[in-house]
């Protein structure tokens, strides 16, 4: 049995402290570590109550009351964490144990243990802390841990992963058909990135689409990293999956809506030209004119200018008429969008230009067996052939007769039609960004005013398609719309 | 101040505008001869055949350059007269004469040295008179 002072220094070792308690006076001495560690203060005649008062942190002094109480009196074993206030005024975390004596005996005193767990009760928070810091990012992230096995192939998957692809908590990956979670535009992208991981190490970071056990897709960013074992081989690909739906969504609506706004701001531009450059030429001529009235000599020479104002305001109402009728197409919007039948629009169109086609001798050939009919307003698609016909018809190459083939068709699950003519081309390095834009003419050619391609463009973008040229010059022109 | 300046040109594909001018010319008697192209490319393929044939007598002393027409723009014929007017020896004097009151067009006209000013139409008589007369000076 060790005595008072062997126990003493082993247990100072440890960085130990502990009571003694006499059970019959209940008289209580402090080890000397212990006084140490509270800062040897002056308890007075009563160590328990100044222990309770002032050093035992006032969470725990019932409960330490009550042990206190059960040990000194029932000998019950005393095993409690409670809080020390030190010498520096911290508190700090101590595992509070009565020591067991072996001999029954010997019973009329008894040892308190006090061992400073400080240090790994913060760990445990820390731990603690942290893993719930972790569930609750992943919860309200969607963010999900998985686990690929290079050499067996075998997936795990967490719970959040299950969660975010709509799959009961106990589902079992299946290594055959792992594909089915990736949407099928995103194989390729897929298999080539967890080739490279798995082959080359090569870490990976993507913005694909997913498919859920209930076939819903859904946007995912996925991380995946290399895992080595000790040799450096690659054994397994560790990473994540954040369900990035809603954001990924939003995104693609703020391009969508960034595109619809580019688009009308280019339209302005061209509205803003026509006022500062149409209208104000001929009220510049105008102005011009009465200029030379005020220094004309003869009456002959102010009948002459007076010929002039007359072809002013024709050109003003034309420019005037022009202007309305864009801002007229562009009000159209408001009419419903029905199916139309190409064929049936081709024909109000080629009954409706029949003089022009037979004075040209213009062939038309149309291919609409692929694809019939679209939901489209039908006003629009009528004047947008109009509009291609017309301009085919009227940019022929001289002494060619006009041929015209138009052909609608589907691809990759968009509609498309295509305008195609054996004209005179144009030369699309020097004029094709001004193509669409409006009183752009580009040809020596009475007929050409500049704005039927203009409407065109602007009836085929408000409908959410677009419009693209492809030409050579002496061999022809094609016009490509994508509904 | 008798026929101070033997030839000027204007580029301009705005009939009534060109007609006003041509009179303005006449009336005032401030150039001899008038050349009148619809486009830069007439203007272009005009200039580019002087130069072939090394007689300066057709070069103008001073042009007045439209922006907005069709098949060659006023910008497309600066561009492309940058390139030739270096081979001349008479002294041309170029203004460009536009409607547009973009202050982009105003800059990137201001941008070529070749450009003595940008004209805002409709110009004003006597400015035009004093144009003709501050080239002869």
């Amino acid at each position: 049995m060790l005595n008072d002072l062997q126990l003493n220094s082993i247990l100072e070792d440890f960085d130990v402290a502990y009571w003694k308690i006499n059970l019959l006076t209940k008289e209580i001495s402090w080890s000397q570590h212990f006084n140490y560690l509270i800062g040897n203060p002056d308890p007075g005649p009563n160590k328990f109550e100044f222990f309770l008062e002032n050093i035992l942190h006032r969470d725990y002094r019932y409960d330490f009351r009550e042990h206190f109480e059960g040990l000194t009196t029932r000998f019950k074993p005393f095993t409690a964490e409670v809080r020390l206030k030190l010498e520096n005024g911290k508190y700090r975390w101590f595992e509070c144990r009565n020591l067991k004596s072996k001999d029954k005996g010997f019973s009329d005193a008894a040892v308190l243990l006090f061992v400073n767990i400080h240090q790994a009760k913060r760990d445990q928070y820390t731990i603690e802390e942290n893993f719930f810091y972790y569930r609750e990012t992943a919860e309200m992230t969607s963010t999900g841990g998985w686990y690929l096995d290079v050499n067996t192939n075998a997936v795990y998957w967490d719970n959040v992963t299950k969660k975010i692809l709509d799959c009961p908590m106990d589902y079992e990956p299946n290594p055959e058909d792992k594909m089915r979670f990736y949407a099928a535009e995103h194989h390729g992208k897929v298999e080539n990135m967890f080739k490279k991981c798995s082959k080359f190490g090569i870490p990976f970071k993507v913005e694909i689409k997913m498919r859920t056990l209930h076939n819903r897709e859904f946007w995912v960013r996925a991380t995946g990293k290399p895992v080595y074992n000790n040799e450096q081989e690659i054994i397994g690909i560790r990473g994540v999956y954040q369900d990035i739906d809603e954001q990924k969504t939003n995104e693609l609506n703020l391009q969508n809506s960034l595109d619809i706004i580019a688009s009308q701001n280019s339209r302005l531009f061209n509205f803003a030209h026509i006022v500062s450059h149409q209208l104000r030429s001929h009220s510049s001529n105008l102005s011009l004119i009465s200029q030379l009235l005020r220094e004309a000599k003869t009456s002959e020479d102010k009948l002459d200018l007076l010929i002039n104002v007359n072809d002013i305001s024709e050109n003003l109402e034309e420019a005037i008429k022009d202007l309305n009728e864009v801002v007229t197409r562009q009000n159209n919007l408001t009419k419903e969008k029905q199916l139309v039948k190409f064929k049936d629009a081709l024909d109000v169109v080629i009954a409706s230009t029949s003089s022009l086609i037979k004075r040209e001798n213009a062939e038309i050939i149309a291919e609409f067996d692929a694809l019939n009919e679209i939901n489209y307003i039908s006003e629009y698609l009528e004047s947008i052939l109009l509009n291609l016909i017309t301009n085919a018809i009227k940019y022929k190459f001289k002494g060619r007769r006009p041929v015209i083939y138009i052909q609608s068709y589907k691809e990759h699950g968009e509609n498309f039609l295509e305008v195609s003519d054996n004209g005179m081309g144009i030369d699309l390095d020097e004029h094709g960004d001004k193509m669409f834009g409006m009183y752009k003419t580009f040809h020596r050619h009475p007929e050409a005013n500049g704005i039927g391609l203009f409407i065109t463009k602007n009836q085929v973008e408000a409908m959410g398609g677009n419009i693209s040229v492809t030409s050579t010059v002496n061999i022809g022109t094609t016009f490509k719309i994508k509904f | 101040m008798d026929h101070p300046i033997e030839l000027a040109c204007i580029i301009d594909d705005d009939k009534i505008y060109v007609n006003l001018v041509k009179k303005i010319i006449e009336i005032k008697k401030l150039s001899q001869n008038l050349i009148i192209f619809k486009n830069g490319k007439e203007a272009l393929d005009y200039f580019k055949a002087i130069l072939e044939n090394v007689s300066e007598e057709r070069l103008p002393d001073i042009i007045f350059l439209d922006l907005n027409m069709p098949v060659m723009d006023g910008w497309e014929f600066l561009s492309e007269f940058v390139k030739i007017k270096n081979s001349f020896n008479k002294k041309i004097t170029l203004y460009v004469v536009s409607s547009s009151i973009d202050p982009r067009d105003l800059e990137r006209a201001k941008s070529f040295n070749m450009v003595t000013d940008y004209l805002i139409k409709p110009i004003e008589l006597k400015r035009f008179e004093k144009i003709f007369e501050r080239d002869v000076a």
